[in-house]
């Protein structure tokens, strides 16, 4: 074949009718529509379905076993009195603080002093291995985690041996056996198993940061208090919202650690609505109002999510300038 | 018109299908006696006095049924406690299975239609004569499932009971004699105490605090107390004993010392761990723990029945139940039959079981006799009292949480009646409507 011929060939012969800008929108957006599809399958069979079949049986009374009895709204007014599911969210309040803003802060705190502080003043790997052993405690499984931390604070646990050793042993306590120290024990191990995660990706936010910031800033005579606030904290905004996000999720659904700990006691102190809601559906068999707890939950970590990504997308446009 | 068409093959498909399975499942036709397999589910372990005892009644049964296949599967006691609803209202279920004695899980399947009425058979082939009256309270359930009366759709053939287990060591190194009364019994704890040694080992974050409560009730209690509290048959007084005296005293023994203040927290495996490396002289729990400290204890131990007490807490074992999905019932029979002979019973004894009709002069082990010997006892006097935890679903953490306060002394005897009692009433009638 001659090189022109070639050329020819590659050459429409006419210039083909173009679609319309609106018929070429339609198309790529039915392409869209393919892509997403397998997704949607996937999230109607995982999460949709089981969540109406959940919203159904809140309206129900039932046992697990024959038929559920429509009951409409009752157990949702069960539950507007019922003292244990108010504890459990007066409790979840404070795992939100120890899920969440104690790992988030003490988090950023921990991230800036190794990436700024060690990671300069000693070798980076320094810096690595000690980001490594602040996650730790994310790669154990956390029932492994509650087991441990069980034989630890129980009454002649290594904790009780450690005050007897250090010669405070007149505070020796039975720290998950007494209603007043149990939540604090509770949060103190859920702030040991949760700060690896802020740290980690903190540290990664640091590293995209323009290191030219902290020469200018250093040079202008700021000191790391200085450069914490007016480069660090502004720069990695966008990671703060997501682990703010991720870790209120986790503290509002938390459940494995509890279960392992104290199983929601001594007298309901340490109860969560996620464990309520097990303790109702599996030990009481009450599927119906077990549900209706699950419902209001999930209703509530859909509301937290939605006022974060809200917040989130706000600071975005803000720092855009739109 | 192509669409149409498609649409009733699809539709007569489907009717098939249906068709179909429906005769090869559900449908109880009522004679089964050619089926060539036994489905059985159960989940003792192998070298438990029950596993050992049933691994036996297999091999007897596929002697006597020759042509017959036994499928045995070994299961979970979860797996089964959580989903047996569904397990055996499909057509993959067993055709015989332990399962949980108690409103609510025998009572509650019963009620719902999917165990089977055993009761002919329990006429027909003698099961009746072979238990109690308390053993067969479990065995029994209403229309509405609660246990003590209605139709058999259980068969147990172990019991087991709260007893005290005694550390002979420690009780001769400090002087203490066995007692047999509740005034030896504090005497005896005293002694203990004023030597420094915490008399009775406790877990307060699961089921021995409870047992304990409800062993001193017991001790002011009569059968109609036992009736009113697990069977509904008449409304209980919290604040009254002997539920009150129970409490109190349960107080009582935490502000002396007889029970340690700081075991809210603990559970039964470290009351049972603490008992086998010698740190405790007493614990008062069930019979389970009995082959254990068997096995695994060094220093001397024996048990004593809870001085004073006519009732105890205890029961059957769990039970054989057979669903009603089953497609081998008159095996499923047989099978139960055979683990109620002499020679699985006294297998289950000699192993560390409690049997419930066993010849005690046939227990060679002195030891396990007098385990057996005091069962006997205890039922023949129809001195079986269930847990304290059985009346009403979720009764369990109640009652944890409740003496969880009267150990760490957050809670007065009277609080704790007032926490554990509103349940119980809300229980009560959610079972009966009372």
């Amino acid at each position: 074949m001659a090189v022109s011929e070639t050329l020819a060939a590659a050459q429409p012969a006419a210039t083909p009718p173009q679609p319309s800008p609106g018929r070429r929108r339609r198309g790529r957006n039915a392409a869209y529509w393919l892509y997403l599809l397998p997704g949607a399958v996937l999230f109607i069979l995982v999460i949709g379905a089981p969540l109406v079949g959940t919203l159904y049986l809140s309206l129900t009374k039932w046992s697990g076993i024959g038929d559920p009895r429509w009951v409409g709204l009752d157990n949702y007014q069960q539950l507007l009195h019922d003292d244990v599911f108010w504890a459990s969210f007066r409790n979840t309040v404070w795992m939100l603080v120890a899920m969440v803003v104690v790992p988030t802060l003490l988090g950023l705190l921990l991230a800036a002093v190794l990436f700024d502080v060690i990671g300069r003043r000693f070798k980076p790997r320094t810096a690595a291995a000690l980001r490594a052993a602040f996650y730790l405690p994310q790669v154990l499984p956390v029932v492994v985690a509650g087991i441990v931390w069980g034989w630890i604070l129980r009454p002649d646990g290594a904790f009780n041996s450690l005050l007897d050793a250090v010669g405070l042993g007149a505070l020796r306590h039975d720290w998950l056996g007494d209603p007043d120290t149990a939540l604090p024990a509770v949060m103190a191990v859920m702030i040991w198993v949760q700060i690896g995660y802020p740290v980690v990706v903190f540290m990664a936010a640091l590293q995209r940061v323009d290191p030219e910031l902290y020469e200018a800033a250093e040079v202008d005579g700021a000191n790391w208090v200085h450069r914490f606030r007016a480069i660090t904290l502004p720069q990695i905004r966008p990671e703060t919202f997501v682990v703010a996000l991720t870790c209120t999720i986790a503290a509002l659904k938390v459940f494995g650690p509890i279960f392992a700990l104290t199983r929601g006691g001594p007298e309901n102190a340490t109860n969560v609505p996620s464990y309520f809601a097990y303790y109702t559906f599996f030990k009481k068999l009450q599927v119906g109002y077990g549900s209706a707890i699950s419902t209001v939950l999930t209703l509530i970590i859909v509301v937290v999510a939605v006022v974060f990504i809200w917040m989130q997308a706000r600071s975005e446009r803000r720092d855009r300038g739109i | 018109m192509q669409r149409f068409r498609r649409l009733v093959a699809a539709l007569a498909l489907a009717a098939t299908a249906t068709t179909t399975v429906a005769a090869c499942g559900g449908g109880d036709s009522g004679d089964d006696s050619d089926a060539k397999v036994l489905k059985l589910w159960h989940y003792e372990s192998e070298t438990s006095a029950m596993g050992v005892g049933w691994n036996r009644a297999i091999e007897i049964f596929k002697s006597e049924h020759p042509g017959v296949e036994v499928r045995f599967e070994r299961k979970a006691f979860e797996q089964i406690q959580q989903n047996a609803g569904m397990i055996i209202n499909s057509s993959e279920g067993p055709d015989i299975m332990e399962y949980n004695k108690g409103n609510a899980t025998a009572g509650l399947l019963s009620s719902q239609g999917l165990l089977s009425d055993l009761s002919a058979e329990a006429d027909k082939r003698g099961w009746a004569g072979k238990l109690s009256p308390s053993l067969q309270t479990t065995a029994r359930y209403s229309d509405k499932g609660v246990m003590g009366s209605g139709k058999w759709f259980g068969v147990p053939n172990y019991g087991e009971y709260v007893t005290v287990y005694y550390n002979k060591d420690l009780f001769e190194r400090n002087g203490v004699k066995v007692p047999t009364t509740m005034a030896d019994m504090t005497a005896a704890m005293d002694t203990f105490v004023s030597k420094g040694i915490t008399p009775l080992g406790m877990a307060g974050a699961e089921y021995p605090a409870g047992q304990l409560f409800y062993q001193l009730a017991l001790s002011k209690a009569d059968r109609q107390f036992v009736d009113n509290y697990q069977l509904y048959k008449n409304p209980v007084d919290f604040k009254a004993d002997p539920l009150k005296y129970g409490a109190a005293t349960f107080a009582d023994w935490v502000s002396k010392g007889y029970v340690a203040k700081d075991s809210a927290s603990l559970k039964a495996e470290d009351m049972g761990t603490a008992f086998i490396g010698g740190k405790v002289p007493m614990i008062v729990s069930g019979s389970w723990w009995y082959g254990r400290f068997k096995t695994e204890m060094k220093a001397n131990w024996d048990t004593f029945l809870f001085p004073g007490n006519t009732l105890q807490a205890g029961s059957s074992g769990n039970l054989w139940v057979v669903p009603e999905n089953s497609k081998a019932k008159s095996l499923a029979y047989d099978f139960i039959d055979i683990t109620l002979r002499p020679e699985i019973q006294d297998l289950i004894g000699n192993n560390g079981g409690v049997p419930v009709a066993a010849d005690a002069s046939k227990i060679t082990d002195p030891k396990d006799r007098k385990l057996i010997e005091d069962f006997n006892t205890v039922s023949k006097q129809d001195g079986l009292a269930f847990y304290p935890d059985w009346p009403v679903p979720g009764y369990y953490d109640v009652l944890v949480g409740g003496f969880q306060g009267l150990i760490n002394g957050s809670k007065s005897p009277d609080q704790v009646l007032d926490s554990i009692a509103k349940p119980y009433a809300e229980g009560v009638k959610e079972i009966t409507g009372k």
